[in-house]
């Protein structure tokens, strides 16, 4: 945390949106940018501590002073621009840890993508008209993307569909 | 009938019939294209009659012969109810040949003309329209990249099969946010840090996936809270802000029940171990996140993970006390390897032991505090409990002290006791009454009130149920108005896809015409049809008249005839002047009835005649000659062979 006095307090508050950017799932700031100023042990030390206080923060409400008295050692004025950049980002912070927090599986849904195809004739058959749906999932197991791609026609996207409003009904039934 | 046989002509060619152009009615088929058109009609009614049936008539007379009875047999064969025979077809007659072509194009399979008569589903529109672009692009050959023009760029690159990958936005007017008022630092960081949303995605082409994503989100979440609010919360009558946080209460209380549930089982267990229900909370939230990597648990300040940090804090304290004191007691070197390992072996099982120690002191004592938290919790409640007790005696006390000052002057007193307690009876008697006085008003209020609050909870569950019924309305509507929308959208698609076939205005044209002409017809027929009535009707009248005054004339002249000669003359020419007179109407009318004949005579002379009878006669006279001729030329043949 002290390495962040090697930089100008102006900066100094880019940097910390931009890591509260990376928690909400955007781009994370990049060390090409702040080579000059920190070596990369450093670098990720920093951003790690920085991510971390912030979660930390909004988790658990803590008071600006306990903030404040947090950062008192690295340098007057830090400590004030981390708590500008804490209050105008707080509820996406927040939006974000509640987020997480929801996903109580091994296994989450990340991002979905679907298309759906027309396939017109077969090799065996001339007009075939039949819709193809094409279901890509990008799936977080264990801390690893993984996509899942299936292919359903007619028939297998009804049961899926139906299974799907089943598991919805259970939610709700849980409101 | 020209018309109709422009229809023929041109429902003949859409079949596959080679009309020339200068062919304008029936009258100008020849025998050749007649049995051609007939064939290629059967063929398409009937691909199994029409195989057998070649188009053109073959040189030799018999089996020209032959074909056309073979077309007559199919044509039987399709339903055609009228008279038909090789002659038909050899020797043409031309009202004969239309009727049969007429019924043979009504035969004629509609599937086309009906796929584009009925409105097409939707489906088959977008179908077609499928197979025609992929058709299209299928017909252009495919180039390297650097040659194509910005038309194929479109089709032939790889940018329509760019996955849809959303990443999430910030936005600074989302619903999302609550309302409060955004607060400085916020405003000055959407002003001068966010970016604007084109550039907060990492690359390019998550843009509009993550902008429709955030929409979508956005918009099922407002749609969600509004059928929500509309089913439920009007009807619990409560503020937006009251139903939202009664229901978020309602969902902690659910969520905390679960969670008890789910504790409560293994709980009996771990009794006797030291860390209590609430740190089973937090392994049951650790595996709540399961193995999902560390550096995606939460430091979030839960009410466990607090009690977690308390019950577990000490131990690192300890250790690091007990490792400074292992460092400094550490010898500063000067020994070989061997015996720093032993000795570090030896020191690390020591240790070891020592933590054993204290983490089994730590249990004991953990223990002992808790039997001694009991135990204090008990001690106070006793206290406490004393404390009331001790209150009561000082009461009793205090009043057995008065009453023991007061026995000295016991009549005095006792009376001014009496007294005391009158005044008070009074005293409430008359509060009673006052407070009479007031009730009666108040609960008269009271239930004016209570009636006005039944009334508005009945007008407001009239209004209610207006509401409802006006939500159930708006969506019938609306889904209505869609459904119109994209019916009118296909038809005038459909329309546009229509050929411009000018032929079917003028057709209409023409039949609107002809409907018009043929009113015009009907009008004069009936007022003809009056005419003739009326004549009629005169001409009865006449007669009766006629017949009257021939009567009365015939009984005077009759009576004067006795007496006098020249009467009786007169009577005689009358009765032949009447004679005449009747023939003479028999005759007009044999004139006419005659002159009906004629007519209808003239006219079956013109049918025969357009029958080109005597031309099929005379080619009849010359096909048998050929036959005799083919039959001379056969048997010559056989007797040679």
């Amino acid at each position: 945390m002290m390495s962040l006095r090697k930089l100008p307090s102006t900066e100094c508050q880019s940097l910390c949106h931009k890591v509260v950017d990376e928690l909400c799932g955007r781009e994370p700031p990049r060390i090409v940018d702040y080579g000059d100023t920190w070596s990369l042990g450093e670098w990720v030390g920093l951003t790690d501590c920085l991510s971390s206080l912030f979660r930390k923060t909004v988790g658990e409400n803590c008071s600006d002073e306990e903030v404040l008295a947090g950062l008192r050692d690295v340098g007057p004025g830090y400590g004030e621009t981390v708590l500008s950049v804490l209050e105008a980002r707080r509820e996406e912070i927040r939006q974000v840890l509640l987020k997480r927090t929801h996903l109580m599986s091994s296994t989450t849904l990340q991002d979905f993508d679907w298309q759906l195809k027309l396939a017109l004739s077969s090799d065996k058959i001339s007009s075939l008209q039949t819709p193809l749906l094409n279901l890509g999932l990008y799936v977080r197991e264990n801390g690893a993307l993984r996509s899942v791609a299936i292919e359903m026609g007619r028939e297998e996207l009804n049961t899926l569909i139906s299974s799907l409003e089943a598991a919805n009904k259970v939610v709700l039934q849980l409101k | 009938m020209e018309e109709v046989d422009k229809i023929l002509i041109h429902a003949l060619r859409q079949s596959g019939t080679d009309v020339a152009e200068d062919i304008q009615s029936v009258k100008q088929f020849t025998s050749e294209l007649i049995v051609e058109a007939v064939v290629r009609c059967v063929r398409v009614i009937n691909p199994a009659l029409g195989g057998g049936l070649s188009p053109s008539l073959p040189p030799g007379m018999s089996a020209r012969f032959r074909v056309g009875m073979g077309l007559a047999q199919a044509c039987q064969d399709l339903g055609y109810k009228g008279e038909i025979g090789y002659q038909t077809f050899l020797y043409s007659n031309e009202p004969e040949i239309r009727s049969l072509l007429m019924f043979l194009v009504e035969k004629l399979p509609r599937e086309s003309a009906e796929a584009s008569d009925q409105p097409a589903g939707k489906s088959v529109v977008l179908q077609r329209a499928i197979a025609a672009k992929i058709k299209a692009q299928l017909a252009l050959p495919w180039l390297p990249p650097n040659c194509r023009l910005p038309l194929l760029c479109k089709t032939q690159s790889a940018g329509p099969s760019l996955s849809f990958r959303a990443q999430p936005l910030s936005l600074p007017y989302s619903t999302k946010s609550t309302g409060k008022a955004a607060s400085k630092e916020l405003r000055a960081y959407q002003r001068e840090v966010l970016l604007p949303v084109t550039a907060q995605p990492s690359h390019q082409g998550a843009v509009v996936a993550s902008l429709l994503e955030q929409h979508a989100s956005e918009l099922s979440a407002a749609q969600e809270w509004d059928s929500e609010w509309n089913s439920q919360g009007l009807l619990s009558r409560l503020t937006p802000e009251e139903y939202r946080s009664r229901k978020m209460t309602r969902l902690h209380k659910r969520i905390e029940e679960q969670l008890r549930s789910a504790t409560s089982e293994p709980s009996p267990e771990s009794s006797s171990g030291v860390p209590g229900s609430s740190s089973d909370l937090a392994q049951l939230l650790l595996s709540f996140q399961g193995s999902a990597p560390g550096d995606h648990l939460l430091p979030k300040g839960t009410h466990f993970t607090h009690t977690q940090k308390f019950t577990f804090t000490q131990d690192p304290g300890v250790l690091v006390e007990q490792m400074a004191a292992v460092a400094s007691s550490m010898p500063l070197g000067g020994q070989s390897e061997g015996e720093v390992q032993a000795s570090q072996q030896a020191e690390l099982a020591s240790l070891e032991e020592q933590l054993q120690q204290v983490a089994l002191r730590i249990d004991r004592l953990t223990d002992h505090m808790k039997q001694m938290n009991l135990t204090v919790a008990q001690v106070t409640n006793e206290l406490k409990d004393r404390e009331l007790g001790n209150q009561e005696k000082e009461d009793t006390m205090q009043v057995k002290k008065q009453t023991v000052d007061l026995l000295p002057d016991a009549e005095n007193n006792l009376a001014k006791l009496q007294m005391l307690v009158e005044a008070s009876a009074k005293r409430v008697v008359s509060l009673a009454a006052q407070w009479e006085k007031h009730r009666a008003p108040l609960i008269d209020e009271h239930r004016r009130l209570k009636e006005l609050c039944t009334n508005q909870d009945m007008e407001s569950s009239r209004q209610l149920s207006e509401i409802k019924d006006l939500h159930e309305k708006i969506r019938e509507s609306a889904e209505k108005a869609k459904k119109k929308e994209t019916f009118y959208k296909q038809l005038i698609s459909e329309l546009e896809n229509l050929p411009k076939d000018v032929s079917r205005s003028a057709y209409t044209l023409r039949i609107l015409e002809i409907v018009g002409n043929i009113k015009k017809q009907k009008e004069e027929i009936t007022k003809i049809l009056s005419d003739t009535k009326e004549l009629q009707k005169e001409i009865n009248n006449l007669t009766g008249k006629l017949d009257r005054t021939f009567a009365v004339t015939d009984e005077l002249v009759f009576k004067d005839a006795k007496k006098d000669e020249s009467v009786r003359k007169s009577y005689k020419y009358l009765a032949a002047l009447h004679e005449n007179c009747n023939q003479l109407i028999q005759t007009i009318e044999d004139t006419g009835t005659i002159l009906r004949e004629i007519r209808d005579l003239e006219e079956q002379i013109e049918t025969e005649s357009g029958n080109k009878t005597v031309a099929n006669l005379e080619r009849i006279l010359e096909d048998n000659k050929a036959i005799r001729a083919e039959n001379l030329a056969l048997a010559s043949k056989v007797r040679e062979g």
